[in-house]
């Protein structure tokens, strides 16, 4: 029964039945995998032979998001996830979330909710993460008893898990949690509103707020600010995306697993004040590289788009690459890119490792870094979707003046954006540029264009490697006898063992 | 002096043999900003200092900011008599810039050494060339600027020390002589001699404070009428082994013995001057008078009334008005634009000496191409906006003009680091006020609006058309920056304030750099404690309108080495484990580092078997060389004189299998595994510390190094003094309050300088648990947000 409950197969069933649908792929993280074959077995128990069910096994991404790639391999008409999500809009499938549902300890967790609102003099935001949505009903109502006693719970807000099934943008959303339903539509690729993401709507009633799944109303009058928000979870990539989201705000954390209320978040800070650095960083690239971190996140090659159009405008050169999850290993294959951008989901987006050669950032640090005038106030979008409403027409042309790198502590000069609408002209001169600027590549020493990352562009780079790859010229090759290889597997070879 | 106008000011712009650029260069206690304020004291009301602007220079008595002011001066036809230059008219145009006398502010002084041609050396009466005077000198004399020198504090040997005339007269010898030792080093066939001889007028003795000053050349002229005796003749019988005896009234190269023979210097100069002094001190104003009138010295009736000391002062003045005396030798003494570019060309431009560039320059031609060097930038009075100061070297600069901009990273023949944009208006300096010129030709200063976007500190301007010109050399600085502090504003909405203020200050100071640390804190990183502690009053102040900053307390880089060679072999495989890098670390030859440029620390060794196969991965083990030696394995310090060989490789036969990314991480990672096995060592920097203090307070200079890990290397009595010159060495980490300490533990005595010297080896070793190095290892990771165990060997070191 508690298997039953815990991975919602009734619900599951239901929502299958009701969409009629008859291939449904079942996509299931790493730590889940072992129970998938028995969540199929009590499905099929439910639905019978007319549907058929896929288990998804690996996911190139992130297990947060929706494989819709996967599930179409198998020509699925409906996903449903498990486990932790971060809800990003799908963008061909609809899908179904389970949770899951952790255990916690209803009355601990209000006995520290209701510590912090007697110590806070700001009214107090509860948030969670997905897999503790389950025991919400209860700490509210234990709340309540808590709360009868002394003051009134004015102060105490919730917020509510937005919807537990996604339809692809383009679709509405119905759902019994949810009963208002939002237009969201992609028109054309042009406008995109999206539902499901830190999108921030004016109400009558107040604002509404949305992130990573859960959703909730302040006041008119509210900043995020004036709350004290309160995180029921593990120290997950859901909480880093709420903690960066609104690291003006005052956050304590609530560890169901230790029964213990934290509220040091100094390594969170200081995440923030990293990304800050690797957005410096990025502003001294001549060559990026555009990560696709995600097949499935709706809207995904529109902001590719439009960070390639960024890179443009700003005078740099992009590069697109498909890697699946980066690792140092992979990214290291592309020495000549000064940065990636990872176009993924708000909760995957922050990679940071020693170990990477070149800074990953996300699109909204793209977005700061690649344009000119424009500055980091503390604010922070993890979530792309936002970024492509968000972010149109408040560009700062200020290409007058040097930019000051703060990486070399000095004024640097940028390169110019392409100049493709000159008149003619300046067209007849254009051959004469370019020819001064190949002489110029001669010129520059191999060990900058290498290793201070001056090349401006992927050919420029090739061309002062010391080695360019198998010559293809093979007339004049002199004939070499053949000479038996290796033999073994590479973790030591026969002739290495001793 | 006369009052003078803009038009006047620019019409003797024009007379390139008349103006004079020159710097004033003395030791920080020396008044400097006096000196240089008693030229001008008469030309504004009052005993206004006019260099002196800011309020916290007030405040410490100390110049901080160079300060540029253009100076009208007409001599009488008399006194021009016996000049033998080139001159049109008796009009003249001085420009004069004070700079600071710390040692922390000595880029200030490089960057006014490079626009100007003199220099006027202020040294003490007594206690002769300061360490750090000695210091800008030579650079001076590097730059090939010609110096004349003032004996100052001469109002100390009258009424301190009550010194007698002959041994008077041995002080002044001696200091000159000083002086002349270390400008004799600088023989250039080019500049002449650059010694300085009172005999020859290029010594003056000045009391800067009490506004008077005086050469030979004033008592000659007056004696040489008295005597009927050439100028020139009454000069050299003034100074040196020439002795006068009134009673036989003769002329000797000796003392004769007599008790009425004295040195020519003592009897007509230093005892006239002492007699006049006292006199006045005593009040003795019936004596007064009539030698006054004899002299030829008319005083204003209310300023017969004053008494004592400013009557003195007063008198004085009237007599030998510091401005004339100072004036009157730059005039002679210094060269003019014309005479000194030609010789100074070499110094300056980096083109070929032949081309039209060059010889503009020497020719000081203002109809050639203009050729002007941006030496520093100057805050406005407009908030964020800056002026860039500088000095045409040939043709005009004029308002609206289109300039081409060369940076410092300025290559000819590409187009990086450069820009053409226009002069927005060109601006002179007379005293405090700023007033617009048309245009300003070559051999004088100039200050720029409108082109602060476009340069970071200096740079080279010329014509649009110019495109064959080179840049002028970029200015060498003294000290390099090693004291670092992290800002960070209080609220954090406050950040796009602090980044523009940071990009202000870095224009503002010729030395100063703001950079970020990996971590994201923004770091700003000066030459000393003091000079860190004026800018960081100055971003908060000025460049960030009083928006609260925290700063942390100053961090000190490091640098990672090793002891010893590699223990062992170490080795790394790739991530796919095709591919296996051998290598190992070991020290570098003495003497290796320092012929290495600080630019590239490391040198990568190869004697691998595989030679050929490796080379087809050089770029990545070299670009992965380059991260891993920026960042050590010990703190993320970068490394110094570690020598690393690869030893072997084993690569995958197939190019896809031993890409960049197969092979950059393993090279990183067998790097830091050598590095970690051939006894890593902290390297920490250590100040040169020279101290000047009197005797008595040795012991307590003694101490306090001995408190802060410092040692005494030299010991050295000044002759004729009863100071001392203390040579120490003292770690950057224990200088921060070192001289307030020494200050504290000597009553005020002794005047510590520092400046960056070498690198010193930590004994300690920083793998050992709670050995100092260990904890200072923690200590630099903790802030740096890193785990705060090293990684461990095995994390990078692979078995087969």
């Amino acid at each position: 029964m508690e298997f039953q409950s815990n991975y919602e197969i009734l619900r599951t069933a239901e929502f299958i039945r009701s969409r009629g649908v008859s291939r449904v792929a079942l996509q299931f993280p790493d730590e889940l995998l072992k129970d998938s074959t028995q969540v199929a077995k009590a499905l099929r128990r439910e639905l019978g032979n007319g549907v058929r069910l896929y288990v998804m096994a690996d996911t190139a991404y992130g297990s947060c998001c929706v494989d819709e790639v996967g599930a179409s391999h198998v020509d699925a008409e409906c996903v449903v996830h498990y486990g932790h999500a971060c809800m990003s809009p799908t963008s061909t499938l609809p899908a179904l979330f389970v949770f899951g549902k952790a255990f916690i300890n209803v009355n601990a967790c209000a006995e520290s909710l209701h510590q912090c609102l007697s110590i806070s003099n700001k009214p107090v935001l509860v948030l969670y993460g997905l897999e503790y949505a389950h025991a919400v009903q209860d700490l509210k109502s234990t709340m309540c008893k808590l709360l009868l006693s002394s003051e009134s719970n004015q102060k105490l807000y919730y917020s509510e898990v937005a919807c537990s099934s996604i339809n692809p943008s383009g679709y509405n959303i119905k759902d019994k949690e949810q009963p208002e339903s939002h237009g969201d539509a992609i028109a054309d690729g042009k406008v995109l509103k999206t539902l499901e993401s830190g999108v921030t709507n004016k109400l009558e009633s107040g604002t509404k707020y949305t992130l990573g799944g859960l959703t909730w109303i302040t006041p008119l009058e509210h900043k995020m600010e004036d709350y004290l928000l309160f995180w029921i979870g593990s120290d997950n990539p859901a909480f880093a995306n709420m903690v960066l989201t609104f690291n003006g705000c005052e956050i304590v954390r609530y560890d169901a697993e230790d029964c213990k209320l934290l509220n040091d978040f100094s390594h969170q800070k200081r995440i923030l004040k990293r990304r800050y650095f690797l957005v410096e960083k990025a502003k001294d690239a001549n060559i990026i590289g555009i990560l696709v971190g995600t097949l499935g996140v709706a809207g995904y090659l529109h902001i590719i788009q439009q960070m390639k159009e960024l890179i443009e405008r700003d005078g740099k050169k992009s590069y697109t690459i498909v890697m699946g999850r980066p690792n140092p290993a992979k990214l290291a294959n592309f020495p000549e890119c000064d940065v990636f951008v990872y176009v993924s989901c708000a909760q995957t987006a922050l990679l940071d490792s020693k170990e990477f050669l070149a800074p990953v950032i996300t699109p909204f640090e793209a977005v700061l870094a690649f344009t000119r005038g424009r500055q980091w106030t503390g604010e922070y979008i993890m979530d792309f979707q936002n970024l492509m409403t968000s972010d149109t027409g408040e560009i700062v042309d200020d290409n007058e003046g040097a930019r000051f790198s703060f990486l070399k502590g000095c004024y640097v000069e940028d390169l110019q954006p392409h100049e493709n609408n000159g008149d003619q002209l300046e067209r007849s001169l254009a051959l004469a540029e370019m020819t001064e600027k190949a002489l110029n590549v001669r010129n520059q020493s191999t060990d900058t264009v290498l290793f201070k990352g001056t090349a401006r562009s992927g050919a420029e780079y090739l061309a002062a490697r010391s080695y360019q790859g198998l010559s293809m010229q093979y007339e004049n090759a002199p004939l070499q006898s053949y000479v038996v290889g290796r033999t073994g597997r590479a973790s030591g070879y026969e002739n290495e063992k001793e | 002096m006369v009052k003078f106008t803009v038009e006047e000011l620019r019409r003797i712009m024009d007379l390139k043999h008349n103006i004079r650029n020159m710097s004033v260069i003395a030791h920080v206690d020396h008044d400097s900003l006096v000196a240089a304020a008693g030229i001008i004291a008469q030309e504004v009301a009052g005993d206004i200092r006019i260099t002196d602007t800011r309020q916290d220079e007030a405040e410490r008595g100390i110049t901080i900011k160079s300060t540029g002011i253009s100076l009208y001066y007409e001599m009488t036809d008399e006194s021009l008599m016996n000049f033998k230059g080139e001159r049109t008219g008796n009009e003249y145009l001085i420009n004069l810039i004070d700079s600071p006398g710390h040692v922390d502010f000595s880029s200030e002084v490089t960057a006014a050494l490079r626009i100007t041609d003199g220099a006027l050396v202020v040294v003490d009466c007594v206690e002769g060339v300061c360490v750090q005077t000695e210091t800008v000198l030579r650079q001076a004399l590097g730059e090939r600027i010609r110096p004349v020198l003032t004996v100052n504090k001469m109002d100390r040997c009258f009424l301190e020390l009550q010194v007698e005339g002959e041994q008077a007269y041995q002080t002044f010898q001696r200091v000159i002589e000083n002086a002349n030792v270390i400008m004799a080093t600088y023989e250039d066939p080019l500049l002449g001699d650059v010694q300085v001889y009172p005999e020859k007028g290029t010594v003056a003795f000045s009391a800067g404070l009490h506004g008077w000053a005086f050469t030979l050349t004033n008592f000659a002229r007056m004696y040489s009428s008295k005597f009927g005796v050439d100028e020139n003749k009454m000069m050299e019988r003034l100074w040196g082994e020439n002795y006068f005896d009134p009673a036989t009234k003769k002329w000797t190269s000796k003392n004769t013995g007599s008790p009425t023979c004295k040195r020519g210097f003592v009897q007509f100069c230093y005892e006239p001057v002492k007699q006049i002094i006292n006199i006045c001190m005593n009040d003795q104003k019936d004596k007064l008078w009539p030698m006054l009138q004899k002299l030829g010295v008319t005083m204003k009736s209310e300023e017969k009334e004053l008494a004592g000391k400013a009557l003195m002062k007063r008198v004085m003045q009237t007599w030998f008005p510091a401005s004339n005396a100072l004036l009157e030798m730059m005039i002679f003494h210094l060269p003019s634009p014309m005479k000194a570019q030609k010789y100074r060309v070499e110094n300056l431009y980096e083109g070929p000496l032949d081309d039209i560039y060059a010889n503009a320059i020497r020719n000081c031609d203002p109809e050639g191409p203009l050729m002007l060097y941006v030496s520093k930038m100057i805050p406005a009075s407009d908030k964020g906006r800056f002026f860039a100061f500088g000095r045409v070297f040939s043709g005009k600069v004029s308002t609206g003009l289109k300039v081409r901009i060369m940076g410092p990273n300025y290559v000819p023949g590409q187009k990086k680091d450069l820009y053409v944009k226009s002069v927005q208006r060109t601006v002179i300096w007379m005293g405090k006020k700023q007033e617009s010129v048309e245009d300003v030709p070559c051999g004088n200063t100039v200050a720029m609006v409108g082109l602060d976007q476009f340069i970071t500190k200096n740079a080279t301007l010329t014509n649009e058309k110019e495109v064959d010109a080179h840049p002028i050399r970029a200015m060498k600085f003294s000290v390099s920056p090693v004291v670092r502090v992290a800002v960070q504003c209080k609220v954090a909405s406050e950040l796009p304030k602090l980044v523009e203020g940071l990009k202000r200050l870095a224009k503002s100071d010729p030395m100063v750099v703001c950079t970020m640390e990996e971590s994201g804190e923004h770091i700003i990183a000066g030459a000393g404690e003091l000079h860190l502690e004026i800018c960081l009053k100055d971003l908060q102040e000025d460049f960030m309108g009083g928006a609260e900053i925290t700063v942390s307390d100053p961090v000190v880089s490091f640098r990672e080495t090793v002891l010893e060679k590699s223990c062992r072999m170490v080795m790394s495989k790739s991530p796919n484990k095709h591919n296996r890098l051998y290598m190992e670390a070991r020290p570098m030859e003495d003497g290796l580092v320092e012929a290495i440029d600080e630019g590239a620390q490391t040198w990568l060794l190869t004697c691998a078997k595989e030679f050929n196969t490796l080379m087809k991965s050089k770029d990545s083990v070299v670009g992965a060389f380059q991260w891993a030696s920026k960042e050590g394995a010990l703190a993320e310090e970068s490394m110094r004189a570690i020598c690393f060989e690869v030893c072997d490789v084993v690569l995958h036969a197939d190019a896809i299998h031993r890409g960049a990314g197969q092979i950059i991480p393993t090279a990183r990672r067998v790097i830091y595994a050598a590095q970690l096995t051939a006894k890593p060592r902290l390297l920490e920097p250590v100040y040169l510390v020279d101290i000047q203090a009197p005797e008595q307070a040795l012991g307590g200079i003694y101490s306090v190094l001995n408190q802060k890990r410092g040692h005494v290397f030299e010991e050295l009595q000044r002759p004729g003094t009863p100071l001392y010159n203390i040579k120490a060495y003292l770690p950057v980490v224990e200088s921060f309050g070192f001289s307030s300490t020494l200050r504290a533990a000597t009553s005020g005595q002794a005047f510590p300088q520092a400046v960056f010297d070498h690198w010193d080896m930590m004994s300690s070793n920083p793998m050992e648990l709670g050995s100092q190095s260990e904890q200072l290892v923690r200590d630099i990771r903790k802030r740096k947000g890193l785990k705060e165990e090293i990684t461990p060997l095995s994390e990078y070191e692979d078995k087969l």
